[in-house]
């Protein structure tokens, strides 16, 4: 799976954190920004749509939208913290597989978030998290990840 | 293939069990907390101090125990969701009674309130005074746990205030006041 | 109703139980307030011990009311207990006993596995923080209640890098008197 960017945004939409997996010039930064500010908006008509009754509640919002790079899924957590995945697969993506990457990034969120000495609105600035992100994007990009399965 | 890191299974991403402790750890880190605080400030301060250290964890217990749930709706969905799962994981119970005026008051009732268990209440005809002392010793321990109720629900996009009343120890209600 | 369960074999008596992580955020959180209420780090460290002190003193009934222990005279015994049983008992936890002194008066509690430490990620600027040093006054409460004077200091942390949790029992002074569970008579 091609995952070019991991962004976890906050509830008042303050950036928490933004990893570009291969490194990034300042020209793609900014390119990353507008992608993803972006997908903000389409996040919020994805929870809008979703208020129907009997509508599948998930936090894993699926493809907001194909940018000519990227496509960009999203996620919402119950308290309000997007992530965020800009992959830049050429082939088929299977959802199943972009959401367990969520759930896992989600799972770190929520440790780096029960550190005491972690702060609510700020960036996050856990070394430890910022390892455990390439650790699951590591895990992540095999051949054929994307397809759900794994390969070794 | 050589060189790539076995991945995991497919499916649920595995958790660990929750590690236990005895809960006497908890209530008596809680007795001590109460009384670091009030050693050596005032009471007002004190009890927003204490409050203070609620709000944080109750902000972290809101991430911790809405991981793997669907997404919460609307402000009755998330207090019936601190009334039930989120209260049976930190108190071993449900809230007993929910009360709304439906113009954003909230009375959570808990008839067996836990974190007061180990205080007594004072014998039935005790003096006022009597009386008095047990509900302000009541109320100095029920900062902590209104401060993870408004932590959790200001976390969750419930922003209130929280204020406890130890009507009849052990029983207790709290009320949930929604800013507009 | 906290006490619930017989006492059941020597290693497992039955205390009840909750889910560790409340414990282990309430106190990061009061480790947090005492920062931000007192900005010595070293006073936050007095402030931890002693809190740890007071607790340790009430934990000690729970602990023999639990417990199936025999006499336990010597500051050996007692060492063994609280790795072996105590902490067992109440953080599900097992630390070793090592590092004697040639004189028996002093000896190192080693954990790996600390509840207390779980999501704890120290910042560089608390450096000087014993974050820990809440379970140093347990101790030293709980060996005063059975008549023995110790000095309890961490030595190795892992929350700074070191690769254990070590801390340094000194037996200062051992009152003594008959210790009062015995289990003739």
């Amino acid at each position: 799976m091609g995952i070019a960017c991991v962004a976890f945004i906050g509830p008042q939409n303050n950036p928490m954190y933004l990893r570009s997996i291969d490194p990034a010039s300042d020209d793609l930064y900014m390119k990353l920004h507008y992608v993803i500010h972006c997908a903000l908006d389409a996040v919020e008509e994805k929870v809008l749509l979703k208020r129907g009754p009997g509508d599948s509640q998930d936090a894993y919002l699926g493809l907001l939208y194909p940018t000519e790079d990227y496509k960009v899924y999203g996620y919402l957590t119950n308290t309000h913290v997007k992530v965020l995945l800009l992959l830049d697969d050429e082939g088929a993506v299977k959802d199943e597989a972009v959401m367990r990457v969520f759930r896992r990034l989600h799972g770190l969120y929520v440790d780096t978030a029960s550190n005491p000495f972690h702060k609510f609105g700020l960036p996050l600035s856990s070394p430890r998290f910022d390892a455990a992100v390439d650790g699951v994007v590591s895990i992540y990009r095999g051949a054929g990840a994307s397809q759900g399965g794994f390969m070794t | 293939m050589a060189g790539i890191p076995p991945a995991p299974s497919p499916g649920v991403v595995a958790k660990k069990p929750a590690r236990r402790c005895a809960e006497v750890c908890l209530e008596l880190l809680c007795a001590e907390s109460v009384r670091l605080f009030h050693a050596k400030q005032s009471g007002p301060a004190a009890a927003a101090a204490l409050e203070a250290v609620g709000y944080r964890v109750g902000q972290q217990l809101a991430e911790r125990y809405t991981r793997d749930k669907p997404r919460l709706g609307d402000t009755l969905e998330i207090i019936k969701f601190v009334c039930k799962d989120f209260w049976q994981a930190l108190f071993k119970k449900q809230v007993d009674n929910l009360k709304t005026n439906h113009r954003g008051v909230y009375v959570l009732q808990d008839n067996g309130f836990r974190w007061l268990q180990r205080l007594s209440p004072p014998a039935p005809g005790s003096d006022p005074g009597r009386e008095e002392a047990a509900r302000q010793l009541a109320l100095s321990y029920l900062h902590l746990p209104c401060g993870i109720v408004r932590g959790a629900l200001c976390h969750l996009g419930v922003i209130c205030t929280v204020e406890a009343d130890p009507k009849q120890m052990p029983s207790c209600t709290f009320t949930i006041r929604i800013m507009a | 109703m906290l006490r619930s369960g017989p006492t059941g074999a020597r290693n497992a008596p039955a205390l009840e139980q909750i889910n560790a992580e409340v414990f282990t955020l309430t106190y990061g959180s009061i480790v947090r307030q005492l920062i931000s209420d007192y900005e010595d780090i070293e006073e936050v460290n007095k402030q931890l011990e002693q809190m740890g002190y007071n607790m340790g003193i009430r934990l000690v009934d729970e602990f023999l009311a639990k417990a199936k222990i025999s006499r336990c005279s010597s500051f050996r015994d007692t060492a063994d207990v609280v790795a072996k049983q105590a902490l067992p008992m109440f953080l599900n936890v097992t630390a070793n006993v090592t590092n004697w002194s040639p004189d028996q008066t002093e000896c190192s509690l080693v954990l790996t596995d600390n509840p207390l430490a779980d999501f704890v990620e120290l910042p560089d600027e608390y450096r000087e923080l014993r974050y820990c040093n809440v379970l140093a006054g347990v101790v030293r409460g709980a060996l005063e209640m059975v008549n023995m004077e110790v000095e309890c200091r961490w030595v190795s942390d892992m929350l700074r890098g070191d690769d254990c949790y070590e801390l340094r029992l000194k037996l200062k002074e051992h009152r003594d008197e008959k210790f009062p569970y015995k289990d003739d008579d």
